[in-house]
Parts: C-alpha cells; sequence; structure tokens
C-alpha cells in the first residue's frame, strides 16, 4: 500500500497500514526554513541554501530528499502565488540571506527594504512603488501583516473593496493547477491542496497582503468588530466569495479531477488559548452556512475530503464543525482549554480525522526534553491512530527555535510507533 | 446624575459607542459613551465620578463577562471603543491632575513580536479599571521599556508575546528593566506563557486573562 492509499483509508477512518504523516503539505503544517536547515543537517542530506516555499511564516521546502528521509506522505499543492501577491512556483530564485544568518532561496519578486530598526519590509506583488505590506522585526523569523486601513465611511462601505483578492480563476491559473496536480500524483504520496478562496474572514488574510491598495475592512480589531456591529457586510461578502469560490473549484475540478485527496478550505482560527473568537451561536449564523456550501458542492462532486484549520480552544465548535460538513480538522491545539486528546477521540473521532494533535509545540516540542517529547508523541499517536482518521504532524508548524533532538525524538517516536502497529 | 452614569455604565458594557453607531441593534438612535460622558461633564459630574462610576463600573462588566465566556473578542473591542470614546472627554482632567488614577502600567510586546490583539485587549482593559496605560506598542526592546520605567516611576512593567520564538524575550528585557530600576513590578502574558514560565523567569505577576490581571493589580493598590 502507498502513501496515497494509506492517507485514502486515514481520511476514510479505516486503519491505515502505517501512520501516515505529514509535513509541508500546507502552510499550517510546514517546517520553518531554520528547521528544515537543521534536519536536512540531521539526516546528512547535502548542504544547501533552503528555498522559502511561504515567505509570510518563512517556511522552508521539504522536499523529495527531506519528505523520504522523514517518511512523509503527503506532498502539498500550493498556489502560484503567495500571500504577499507574487508567484511563489513556476518562477525564478535568488540568494537572500536571512537576519539570523541563513542562507535562502527566495522567489524573484521577494522584494523587501530594510526598516530604520533593522526589521524588513515586504512589498504587495513585489512592487517596490506601494508601501510595504508586511514586515518582519529584526529579531522574528516571519512577516507579520502592516494595516493598511483607509479610513471608514459607514455610508460608502462597499463589498466589492472586501471582494477584490476573491475573483474569478483565469485560464492561466487552471493550467497551473493542472500541471502541478498532474506532476504531483506521479509520486504515488496523498495530496492536499491549498486552492484558496474558500477562507471565510480568515484573520491573516483579511488585511490583504497581496493587495496594493486594500479597500473595505482591512484593519484586523475593524474586522472582529464588524462581524457583530456590521453583519449584514460580511454576510454579503461571504455569500458572493463562496458563490465565486465554488465556481472556482468547479472549473479547476474539471481539469484535476480526483487526483487530490484533501482541499484546505479555511485557516480561519476560532480559538483562543482558553475560549473561542465567538459564541456558537455567532457561528452558527454567520460562518456555518457558507462552510456548509462549499463542503456540499466538495462531497456531492468529488471525492475531496475538506480540511479545516482553526488554532486554540474549539472543542465546543466541534460538533458545528462536523455539522458545516469539515471532514479534517488540524492543528488539534491539544494544550488549549478542553482539548484533551482522548476526549476529542473518544468523542468527535468517527467524524472527524484529526490531521495534527501529534505533539504540541508552544511547550513541549520547544522547551521539552527529547524524553519528554517521546513520550508525548507515542502516547498521542496511540490515542488518535486507533481506527485510522488521524494524520501524524504537530500542532501547527515547527517553528525556528524548536532543538533537533527534540524533532529526532518525534521521528524517532513515530517510527517506533510504526514499528509496532 | 446617578441615573446618566448608569446609562454610560451601560453603554460601555453593551458597546454602544455614539449615537451614530448602529450597534447594539436595540440602542439604534440613543446616545452613546461618546455623548453621556460629555453630557455628565456638562450636567457638573466631577471627572473622577464619571470615570470611576461611569466608564470602569462599564468596562469591569464586561471584563468579567469576559473571563466568564459570555462575550467574546468582538464585543470586548466594541465596548473599548466606546470606552475610548467617553476617556477622550476626562483627557483634559487626567492631564491637570484632577482625575487621579489607579497607577500607570507600562505595555508593549516583546523583542521580536508583532501580534498585538491581546496586548490590546489587556492594555484596553486595564485603562478600564482605572489605570493609565502608556502602550509602547509591539516588538519593543528592553532599553525602550527601561526608558519608560525610568520616565514613569512606580510604574508596573507588562509585557505580552504570543510567539514561542519571542516569549523567550521577556526574561532579558525583565531581567534588564528590575536592574535598572530595581523593585519595579513586571507582568508577563499571552498565549504560550504560563504561570511556570513567569516563575522560572523571575517575573512577578502572571496571568491567563486580562481580568486576572487586572484582579492582581487591584492587590497592589
Amino acid at each position: 500500500m502507498n502513501s496515497r492509499e494509506n492517507l485514502k483509508r486515514t481520511l476514510n477512518h479505516q486503519q491505515p497500514e502505517h501512520l501516515v504523516l505529514d509535513f509541508g503539505g500546507t502552510g499550517v503544517t510546514g517546517i520553518h526554513c531554520l528547521a528544515v536547515k537543521n534536519l536536512r543537517e540531521h539526516y546528512g542530506l547535502e548542504e544547501r541554501p533552503v528555498k522559502v516555499v511561504e515567505p509570510f511564516q518563512m517556511l522552508g521546502e521539504v522536499d523529495e530528499e527531506l519528505r523520504e528521509a522523514m517518511g512523509i506522505d503527503v506532498i502539498g499543492a500550493y498556489g502560484k502565488g503567495n500571500l504577499i501577491g507574487f508567484a511563489n512556483n513556476e518562477c525564478g530564485w535568488k540568494p537572500f540571506t536571512s537576519n539570523w544568518g541563513q542562507k535562502l532561496l527566495v522567489p524573484e519578486d521577494f522584494n523587501y527594504t530594510m526598516a530604520e530598526d533593522g526589521g524588513l519590509l515586504i512589498y504587495p506583488q513585489g512592487d517596490m512603488s506601494v508601501p510595504p505590506s508586511a514586515r518582519m522585526p529584526k529579531t522574528g523569523y516571519f512577516f507579520d501583516a502592516i494595516i493598511r486601513q483607509e479610513p471608514i465611511d459607514e455610508e460608502k462601505l462597499n463589498t466589492e473593496d472586501n471582494l477584490e483578492e476573491f475573483g474569478e480563476i483565469d485560464n492561466e491559473t487552471i493550467d497551473y493547477w493542472e500541471r502541478t496536480i498532474n506532476q504531483l500524483s506521479a509520486s504515488g504520496k496523498g495530496i492536499i491542496a491549498s486552492l484558496g478562496g474558500t477562507a471565510l474572514g480568515d484573520i491573516a488574510l483579511v488585511p490583504g497582503m497581496n493587495l496594493k491598495h486594500p479597500k473595505g475592512i482591512r484593519d484586523v480589531a475593524e474586522w472582529y468588530m464588524s462581524t457583530v456591529m456590521r453583519p449584514d457586510y460580511i454576510h454579503s461578502i461571504f455569500e458572493k466569495q463562496t458563490e465565486i469560490a465554488i465556481e472556482n473549484l468547479k472549473k479547476i475540478y474539471q481539469r484535476i479531477g480526483n487526483k487530490i485527496d484533501a482541499a484546505f478550505i479555511c485557516g480561519t482560527d476560532f480559538g483562543t488559548q482558553d475560549s473561542t473568537f465567538c459564541s456558537p451561536d455567532q457561528f452558527r449564523e454567520l460562518y456555518l452556512p457558507y462552510y456548509r456550501r462549499v463542503n456540499d458542492w466538495m462531497h456531492q462532486n468529488t471525492e475531496w475530503k475538506s480540511f479545516k484549520h482553526s488554532c486554540g480552544a474549539v472543542e465546543s465548535f466541534m460538533p458545528l464543525f462536523i455539522e458545516a460538513g469539515i471532514d479534517i480538522i488540524n492543528p488539534v491545539q491539544i494544550n488549549a482549554k478542553g482539548m484533551d486528546p482522548r476526549h476529542l477521540k473518544n468523542t468527535y473521532g468517527k467524524d472527524l480525522v484529526f490531521w495534527g494533535g501529534g505533539v504540541d509545540t508552544q511547550k513541549m516540542l520547544s522547551f521539552g526534553t527529547p524524553a519528554e517529547v517521546k513520550k508525548q508523541v507515542l502516547d498521542n499517536c496511540e490515542i488518535f491512530a486507533k481506527d485510522g482518521g488521524f494524520v501524524f504532524t504537530t500542532v501547527h508548524n515547527i517553528q525556528a527555535n524548536v532543538p533537533i533532538e527534540n524533532l529526532a525524538a518525534m521521528m524517532d517516536a513515530v517510527k517506533e510507533f510504526n514499528g509496532k502497529s | 446624575m446617578e441615573k446618566i452614569l448608569e446609562r454610560l455604565a451601560y453603554c460601555v458594557e453593551f458597546g454602544k459607542i455614539n449615537l451614530a453607531s448602529p450597534y447594539p441593534p436595540d440602542m439604534r438612535g440613543q446616545d452613546g459613551a461618546d455623548e453621556l460622558t460629555k453630557k455628565a461633564l456638562e450636567m457638573g459630574v466631577p471627572p473622577t465620578e464619571v470615570l470611576n462610576k461611569g466608564l470602569v463600573i462599564g468596562m469591569g462588566k464586561v471584563g468579567v463577562k469576559f473571563r466568564e465566556n459570555k462575550v467574546f473578542v468582538p464585543q470586548v473591542l466594541m465596548s473599548a471603543k466606546a470606552m475610548s470614546f467617553g476617556m477622550a472627554h476626562l483627557k483634559p482632567f487626567f492631564n491637570d491632575g484632577s482625575v487621579v488614577r489607579k497607577g500607570k502600567i507600562i505595555i508593549g510586546t516583546v523583542e521580536g513580536d508583532l501580534h498585538d490583539i491581546g496586548k490590546n485587549l489587556v492594555s484596553m482593559m486595564v485603562e478600564g479599571s482605572g489605570w493609565e496605560v502608556i502602550d509602547l506598542g509591539t516588538d519593543v526592546k528592553a532599553e525602550k521599556f527601561v526608558e519608560s520605567v525610568k520616565a514613569n516611576p512606580g510604574a508596573i512593567v507588562c509585557l505580552s508575546a504570543l510567539l514561542t520564538t519571542t516569549m523567550v524575550n521577556m526574561e532579558k528585557i525583565g531581567k534588564a528593566v528590575k536592574e535598572a530600576v530595581p523593585g519595579t513590578i513586571v507582568a508577563v502574558g499571552g498565549a504560550p506563557v504560563t504561570k511556570d514560565f513567569s516563575n522560572k523567569i523571575g517575573m512577578d505577576i502572571y496571568s491567563s486573562d486580562p481580568q486576572g490581571l487586572i484582579d492582581l493589580l487591584a492587590k497592589l493598590n
């Protein structure tokens, strides 16, 4: 049974031959470029500059060599463009040395200037004639959006302004997806695709880092307030966005068919460390109908599974995610309030695939000992992997500061678990 | 007089900013915190009472409801905005010293960290509990905290971090502050931060939520 068949069994809640692993499949199950370098060294792979496949979070490329060394079963299909609006695939690459001294390769339109305090400013679509859209602090390891909020005139608010980034897909992009998926599907690995357009109010996307002159509601706090203050405005964005997204998915599906196994539909975080960003009632009213529409289309027309990311303490939202037609939940933040692995598996494991939750990244992976990491990984695999429905990955991306000893302990534990299962 | 302060507290509690604000829908067309603060002062209500019996009461209720998961981030932001409109009318009284607050806190996200939603929530709620807040913003280096503590003797320093890669800077900053101005109280918070971590790096106060910090600050007074 190859990786893809194992992933399919896993997603269908059947026991795979071995535990399925994802690192690098999405922008929320990735590895920071510094950790990629450390892993390459650990596995004795050729020393060379790591390619940055997602510059916002500075995620490094998990290439075929590293995939094989780690035993990874899933490949990610990423869009041609990135969150900053320039091509990150089928593009030229140039050398770049980070503030922490790592030699990297970045896309040719990764255009930046140095801020007065030594931080980096990066430009939307690589266009340095407009204000920068994201900033990396001098001692930081990735970017964060620069808020470019124009004054809001209630009378002139127009939903089209918040839909600029959600347009109809063009032929060139459809061709890109067909080429990319065909190429990846030859690998025998499972495929998760970040097709785009279906994220509802993802606060990482709201500031419009890929837009030269973002209009509408772009300030993070203003967006959150708008969900209660201007619900009609938000509804009309979601309504139109969903309509466009489904039409785009139809066009992509016509070309790629069922060559992908899962589609990453939304990264909107609904959880904080110990609560949620909104009430269950508000989720049901404002978000659920649109998720449902996308997922219904997907389930009625494709074999794709719907992958939803939400950090935080979202145990109380799990029944709602299920009702919304979500098949896979990530990152399964097991150290947040109420997110006990055994409780989650016992209560929601028949309906949801847990793609994540393999090891806590806030405390354990960064600050635990190798022995503690190994124990937690084995414990979590024991709980989550029963009867399928579990893709092993860390809770969110592997961060820059994770000690390589802990990553090695994590991989040893997975190997040990697979050996006995 | 009591009635207008009650109404003001109610506006803050439910996020009614001003007359033009459409939120909450059942208060459409009514005065908000902006107009009521102005009117209360015009009626001769002492500014200290406008603060403590109006704005602070409203914000206090929101803080408790937030901790109990009865309201969420959007509602707290609405309340904080309503409060800030009221606070703007009190500014002259803060400046001339006729309204005395509970003390000063200096707050910022630590060096390397740009994530400020949590810091802003804490900042607004602490201000709404009657403290003067000096917000140094994001990605704040130790030197800037030290400079601010020296300029504001007795101020309490609050350090915020969202990331595992930046929370380690709390120790450096906290120690620099304590070394420069011995006796300075330093509080830490943020998603990955815990009481154990706070103790380990020798900080004085940790809270997992804004209201918890307000309660701990109250014990200092």
